[in-house]
């Protein structure tokens, strides 16, 4: 490996990347990821260690707990390629130093070497998390030897090496062969759901595992995903075979061939990593900040006809704003994509969960009692107001501004209708989520259609009175400074407060329902009649305070 | 006309960046608006255009107050900020719908927009990529354009020329001097002196917060009695403070 790779190794990771820590100029933000780091990754790990622990309890009984080391690495590997998908495109095609890069006298092999090392410093931590509980509860249960933590030790450096590589190769050859690396934004998006897609699968089949978690059921899954993971393992990365099979018999002679095959096996694919990137990657990375033009002029007559069309500012402004919640991938997923997330998360965890079947159960019984109509048609309405209140659309849409606040200070468009058009834009998503919300939730509890169109048609008053105080949330605590879009909506505390408000008013709402089990006209009158006065009440408080807040407010 | 009586800003209570002016900024000339850095040129625009409040004074866009009759008053103006790097993510012709709406332009005047001032500035092939995909001066330019759209009677500049091609700077010029000869408002600032020496009719000189000097460049020429350039003149102007 050549110093130079080494050096600019060294240099990237003082630069802050590897911990995803870059671009945090403050100290705030730089405390926070540090306890995320030390609270919800230890917390992970002692689940996993517990989930380890027992899963070796019942794999003794049919002698197979070599299992454990196996999945151990399966697992890991995995993780590691499908963060390392992301990881690899934003480090070696999206990071800002690329260019600089760039023009310095630096091989191409010297770059992705060194691109390569600083992602796996970053695997690491992965590794540690996944592999070590696996290491230390074997090798205390198992009463190992002190070759099972050498071997262990070395396994624990290589097993970035094969699925981070794999990772970089399909990167580097999409980036070549299409134009993904020009289209940072779709990339990002398609990438953002994808990874929330999966996060939300793996924890879903966590939470099945453990809740279904009994010994014939343990073993019954054991023999079938014994083979799934095998296949994984000798599929995917065929090279982890031989780690398990070297920390498995650490005694002979086979033991210690299999690790140093391994190791070189692991080593050949980071050099053979590195001749590709002498081939690809250059051509991929350059130009990456060229303009992305089609010059359709197919469409040149129909946006012209598109253009002539004159509508009002209201509808202008409201599409303008959810153009750019679609289009900027950190809002299209924290703020688009959570309204449907969210609902979808709450509905299997009510049926899921250890409880969950009772909670359907028990829905069922109750659609069928009468009496009962008016609980759930204001359930579904809290339902409507959580929806509304945890996604961050019309909390941050102020925030959002940033900057460009003073563009919206010199177009002659009264504050008053730049409010509605906000809270309007941030309302259509929420309806959107809700109507999704109630068909699953429909499908589910097999509500009875009246009652699903009859939420629908009170619900909307929860959302829009969430939706009103969350524009007055941020006009009064925008956070207009950033430098970064992540900021203006991840690290905005509105979000976090319209979620309390949200959560206080849904469950005062659920908290009628069951204090006064009201009949069903009576419930759809009384929640009427107090959403549209919370509504009224607010709605002149934007008209008054609001507008006077936006006025004052300077960028 | 654009017309500050006693205008008056300070930023966080102690930073005085606009102190006291009058300016009255005629109709039919190019008005030019120099000053160092952080004399409070831009300070001074934005609270012409309503993005900034006014601590004290009185700010008139064609005889209408901007605080009491603030959309009436914004109507007038058509502005061109100092940084074109705004809507990146819309189209180019998607930026033009949303300031015609916003403008209430009429399908009439839109079409004769895409007819006249986009060939003009050579963007009629790049109206349906994104704004992110511009270059600098390519930036500039769709928002030359949406300033114009609904035909200002008050046309407000910040640092109009930093990135534009000769080709579009001179159309620039000539836009500027066409309005000025109709009867309109032109105002704008610049750091770039040998153009306000050019195509000003007026000018006026700021420096911290207070203006030190406005009217023609004959004028400024007499006061400091000597047949000096701009440049010069406007160094030592500076200096003296």
């Amino acid at each position: 490996m050549s110093n130079k790779t080494l050096l600019l190794t060294r240099t990237l990771i003082r630069n802050g990347e590897g911990f995803g820590i870059k671009g945090m100029k403050n100290k705030v933000s730089k405390v926070l990821f540090a306890l995320m780091l030390m609270i919800i990754l230890p917390g992970l790990v002692v689940m996993f260690s517990f989930f380890v622990n027992s899963a070796y309890s019942a794999l003794t009984a049919i002698g197979q707990e070599g299992v454990v080391i196996s999945w151990g690495i399966a697992i890991a590997s995995t993780v590691i390629f499908l963060f390392g998908i992301f990881y690899i495109a934003a480090s070696f095609y999206f990071s800002r130093d690329v260019e600089v890069l760039l023009y310095l006298p630096l091989k191409p092999r010297q770059i992705v070497g060194a691109k390569f090392l600083t992602a796996a410093l970053f695997e690491y931590l992965i590794t540690a998390a996944v592999f070590l509980p696996v290491v230390i509860i074997y090798g205390i249960r198992s009463a190992a030897g002190i070759l099972f933590y050498i071997y262990s030790c070395v396994v624990f450096v290589f097993i970035p090496v094969v699925p981070l590589c794999l990772a970089a190769v399909l990167v580097m050859v999409l980036m070549r062969f299409t134009n993904a690396s020009k289209q940072k934004d779709t990339f990002s998006i398609i990438a953002g759901t994808l990874a929330l897609i999966l996060g939300l699968g793996i924890n879903l089949t966590v939470q099945k595992f453990i809740i279904n978690m009994n010994p014939q059921e343990l073993e019954a899954l054991i023999m079938k995903g014994e083979n799934t993971l095998a296949l994984l393992t000798s599929g995917i990365f065929p090279t982890a075979r031989w780690a398990v099979s070297a920390l498995l018999d650490t005694v002979t002679t086979a033991g210690f061939l299999n690790l140093m095959l391994y190791a070189a096996v692991s080593a050949a694919v980071y050099i053979l990593l590195l001749f590709l990137g002498e081939m690809v990657y250059l051509k991929g990375v350059v130009g990456l900040s060229e303009t992305v033009s089609k010059r359709n002029k197919q469409n040149k007559t129909e946006a012209r006809d598109k253009f002539l069309k004159k509508h009002s500012a209201l509808r202008t402004y409201t599409m303008l704003e959810l153009k750019l919640l679609f289009r900027t991938p950190i809002y299209f997923l924290n703020c688009v994509i959570v309204n449907f997330i969210w609902p979808v998360l709450l509905l299997i965890y009510m049926v899921m969960g250890t409880e969950g079947a009772d909670i359907q159960g028990t829905v069922k019984q109750l659609m069928n009692n009468p009496d009962i109509a008016g609980t759930i048609f204001l359930f579904g309405i809290a339902l409507f107001t959580f929806v509304a209140g945890f996604n961050g659309t019309v909390s941050t849409s102020i925030s959002r501004e940033g900057q460009e606040l003073f563009i919206k200070k010199y177009i002659p468009v009264s504050y008053r209708t730049q409010i509605l058009a906000k809270v309007l834009s941030g309302f259509i998503l929420s309806i959107a989520g809700a109507v999704f919300t109630l068909i699953a939730a429909t499908a589910v509890f097999k509500l009875p259609l009246y009652i699903s169109m009859l939420i629908l048609a009170a619900g909307w008053m929860g959302m829009l009175f969430i939706s009103f105080v969350d524009i007055l949330l941020d006009l009064y605590n925008p956070k207009l400074d950033w430098d970064s879009e992540q900021k203006a909506v991840k690290q905005n505390l509105n979000v976090v407060y319209s979620m309390i408000i949200s959560s206080i008013v849904g469950g005062l709402t659920i908290y009628a329902a069951l204090q006064f089990s009201p009949g069903f006209i009576a419930a759809v009158l009384s929640s009427i009649l107090v959403y549209g006065v919370l509504n009224v009440l607010v709605y002149l408080l934007l008209r008054k305070k609001g507008v006077e807040r936006f006025g004052r407010l300077e960028g | 006309m654009i017309e500050l009586i006693g205008v008056s800003k300070t930023y966080g209570g102690t930073v005085k960046a606009v102190d006291n002016i009058d300016l009255t900024i005629p109709d039919g000339e190019i008005f030019g608006f120099l000053g160092p850095n952080g004399a409070g040129k831009t300070t001074t625009i934005k609270m012409i255009t309503g993005i900034l409040n006014a601590d004290s004074g009185t700010i008139k866009v064609n005889g209408i107050d901007i605080k009491t009759g603030p959309i009436e008053a914004k109507r007038q103006i058509g502005f061109v900020p100092d940084s074109p790097n705004m809507f990146l993510r819309l189209k180019g012709i998607e930026y033009l719908r949303f300031m015609a709406d916003v403008y209430d332009v009429s399908p009439k005047d839109r079409a004769q927009v895409i007819d006249d001032l986009v060939k003009n500035f050579g963007m009629e092939d790049v109206l349906n990529d994104r704004i992110q995909s511009y270059s600098h001066g390519m930036r500039q330019k769709i928002v030359l354009i949406g300033s114009l759209l609904h035909d200002p009677s008050v046309w407000i500049l910040d640092e109009p020329m930093t990135g534009l091609d000769p080709r579009s700077s001179f159309f620039l010029k000539e836009m500027m001097r066409k309005r000025a000869d109709s009867g309109k408002t032109v105002f704008f600032s610049t750091h770039v002196l040998d153009v306000a020496e050019k195509i000003c009719d007026k000018v006026a000189i700021i420096n911290k917060g207070r203006i030190l000097f406005c009217g023609t460049l004959d004028e400024m020429r007499n006061s400091s009695k000597k047949d000096e350039t701009l440049e010069k003149l406007f160094l030592e102007l500076t200096e003296n403070e």
